[in-house]
């Protein structure tokens, strides 16, 4: 049998003794005297009482384990996170992503006493407890804007510089997003719900975040109680990110023939030091007097930005794209794992946004596809577009230019497609907070 | 008879939310578009009267697009000039024979070039 086979199956019998000896520990429970929390007030000396205080308390430890109080939905959880790991450590899956994540599933869904209102501060929806104040950074939307920070602070514009209108095919693909948005309308979701949902298209796990956190909280708005969609949509639009190698090649290959695939686009041009420390400058003025909504986002991307392109603040430049997005990461991709507590994490919600965000990335594919051939339409000679890069409108960075790269080497070994794919990859980033500004503004 | 289809409320909302969000976003990028556009004609422009003020400017070039020039060309130009400079020492191209005292030197004298032990040819 074959050696990952074998694995599987081993997580598999793991899972299903588990659950075995779940269901048994509750079948005992029902026969047991009931359980009371404050000790027996007959301090007896007899050894009968003894013995009842001592299976009281063996009894009372039992009820406070984990196989007392796991669910099946628990270990169905802690399957889905060991998934995680195995699809980050066997096929290499957006690893720095999957394994926090993959772990805070696992640590979110370790069963433990919740009954009667008593609050151990061990949950991540429990009052005081450290992963509740870990996750502050989620509901308050902090981590979001400094992952933004250490993007824009690793991001090369030149790129996007040198042929602005690659722009464009950013803001086609965003039509993922407002697709979406009417999809979860027609599903039932109510209309801050959807604005959360409809991000999930941008592919950006940060701005995914950072919008659900306003608008799908739990908390009322725009006049509407709204549920709690934070893990949904924040899993959904990681595990799609991670997913990203297989969900595009196809529809590329589907909305392009092999002549188009086989486009060469003419080189780059060098961008000079003084442009590239005015754009972020410019961008952010205009994107966000635009839409102010995005200000956290943009705002932290471009200031990242101009420190890497200033050339005088290398260290904070260094920090932001370092340690400071590790830390930041780390801290997310757990907090938003164990923000999968079974109970409140699979419900038939979670199904719906998994099918939507599944469909919202196929939808941003096509439309960058299908608008680097509108705009070769208008093009001609060396300004044709190699239709293959729209699919990098996408704002899953640099995961979605990878992609295009590894196609378009597949249908000419010696057509590197990357440095072009990158315009329109961080156009995306951009087009995506500059759409979850443009829905907080009309949601909020 | 056409039936007359009924949109919630919500939905027709949906709509136009969507229908304009699209709209705002595109309009953002392409106002990045045009500007950004315009932003690398006017920094040539300004390199080209720079050049024509400091007598600089070939005359063989019309269109200021010839200006601009690829990265892989100004990764080779760089790839040249490092090679140039930063490869090898800097030395100062002069060359000194100095005379010394000492006439005799060991180095290359016949006798230690000779071994006993070698092998005379059969």
């Amino acid at each position: 049998m074959n050696r990952s086979y074998r694995k599987a199956f081993t997580v598999a019998a793991a899972i299903i003794v588990l659950f075995v000896v779940q269901t048994l520990l509750h079948q005992t429970h029902s026969f047991a005297a009931p359980l009371s929390v404050s000790s027996s007030a007959d301090t007896g000396t007899s050894v009968l009482n003894f013995g009842g205080e001592v299976l009281n308390g063996i009894q009372k430890f039992i009820s406070f384990t984990g196989f007392r109080n796991a669910s099946s939905g628990n270990l169905i959880m802690i399957a889905v996170g060991l998934l995680f790991i195995f699809l980050a450590i066997r096929f290499d899956y957006e690893p720095l992503l999957l394994v926090p994540i993959g772990t805070g599933i696992i640590i979110g869904n370790i069963p433990f006493f919740q009954d009667g209102g008593v609050n151990l501060q061990l949950g991540i929806y429990q009052q005081g407890s450290v992963l509740n104040y870990l996750y502050y950074g989620v509901v308050k939307g902090i981590y979001p804007p400094l992952i933004f920070l250490g993007i824009g602070a690793m991001t090369d514009f030149s790129s996007l510089i040198s042929n602005p209108r690659l722009i464009l095919l950013g803001a086609a693909a965003q039509v993922g997003i407002f697709l979406t948005f009417l999809g979860a309308l027609f599903l039932g979701f109510s209309m801050p719900e959807a604005g959360a949902i409809g991000i999930i298209g941008g592919a950006d796990g940060p701005t995914a975040i950072f919008l659900s956190s306003k608008l799908a909280n739990g908390s009322i708005v725009h006049g509407l109680q709204t549920k709690n969609l934070i893990g949904p949509i924040a899993i959904a639009a990681y595990s799609y990110m991670a997913l990203v190698p297989v969900i595009q090649p196809p529809v590329m290959r589907l909305l392009t023939n092999k002549k188009e695939r086989k486009i060469r686009m003419k080189p780059t041009r060098a961008v000079s030091k003084r442009e590239k420390i005015i754009f972020p400058i410019v961008a952010l003025i205009l994107t966000t007097f635009i839409s102010p909504g995005a200000l956290p986002l943009l705002g932290m991307l471009f200031f990242g930005n101009l420190l890497k392109e200033s050339g005088v603040t290398k260290r904070l430049a260094d920090t932001a794209r370092t340690s400071l997005i590790d830390i930041v990461t780390i801290l997310l991709g757990l907090t938003v794992g164990a923000s999968t507590q079974a109970d409140v994490f699979l419900t038939p919600q979670s199904i719906l946004i998994f099918v939507l965000g599944a469909l919202s990335f196929v939808v941003a594919t096509a439309g960058g596809v299908i608008f680097a051939k509108v705009m070769n339409l208008f093009s001609s000679g060396d300004n044709k577009i190699n239709p293959l890069i729209g699919a990098a409108g996408v704002s899953a960075v640099p995961d979605s230019a990878r992609v295009v790269q590894t196609e378009g080497l597949r249908y000419d070994p010696s057509n590197h497609l990357l440095m072009h794919a990158m315009a329109p990859n961080v156009a995306g980033v951009i087009g995506s907070a500059v759409a979850a500004g443009i829905m907080m503004s009309f949601l909020m | 008879m056409i039936a007359e289809i009924q949109i919630p409320t919500v939905i027709e909302e949906g709509i136009v939310i969507a229908i304009t969000g699209y709209a705002i976003v595109f309009v953002a990028l392409l106002l990045l578009y045009y500007l950004f556009s315009s932003l690398s004609k006017f920094l040539t422009w300004q390199i080209k009267q720079n050049l024509i003020k400091s007598g600089r400017f070939p005359k063989h070039i019309k269109k200021e697009d010839s200006l601009h020039i690829s990265g892989e060309t100004a990764a080779a130009i760089a790839m040249a000039i490092y090679l140039c400079r930063d490869l090898h020492d800097d030395e100062s191209n002069v060359l000194t024979i100095k005379k010394i005292s000492k006439v005799y030197s060991p180095w290359s004298s016949k006798i230690y070039g000779i071994n006993k032990w070698s092998k005379s040819p059969r």
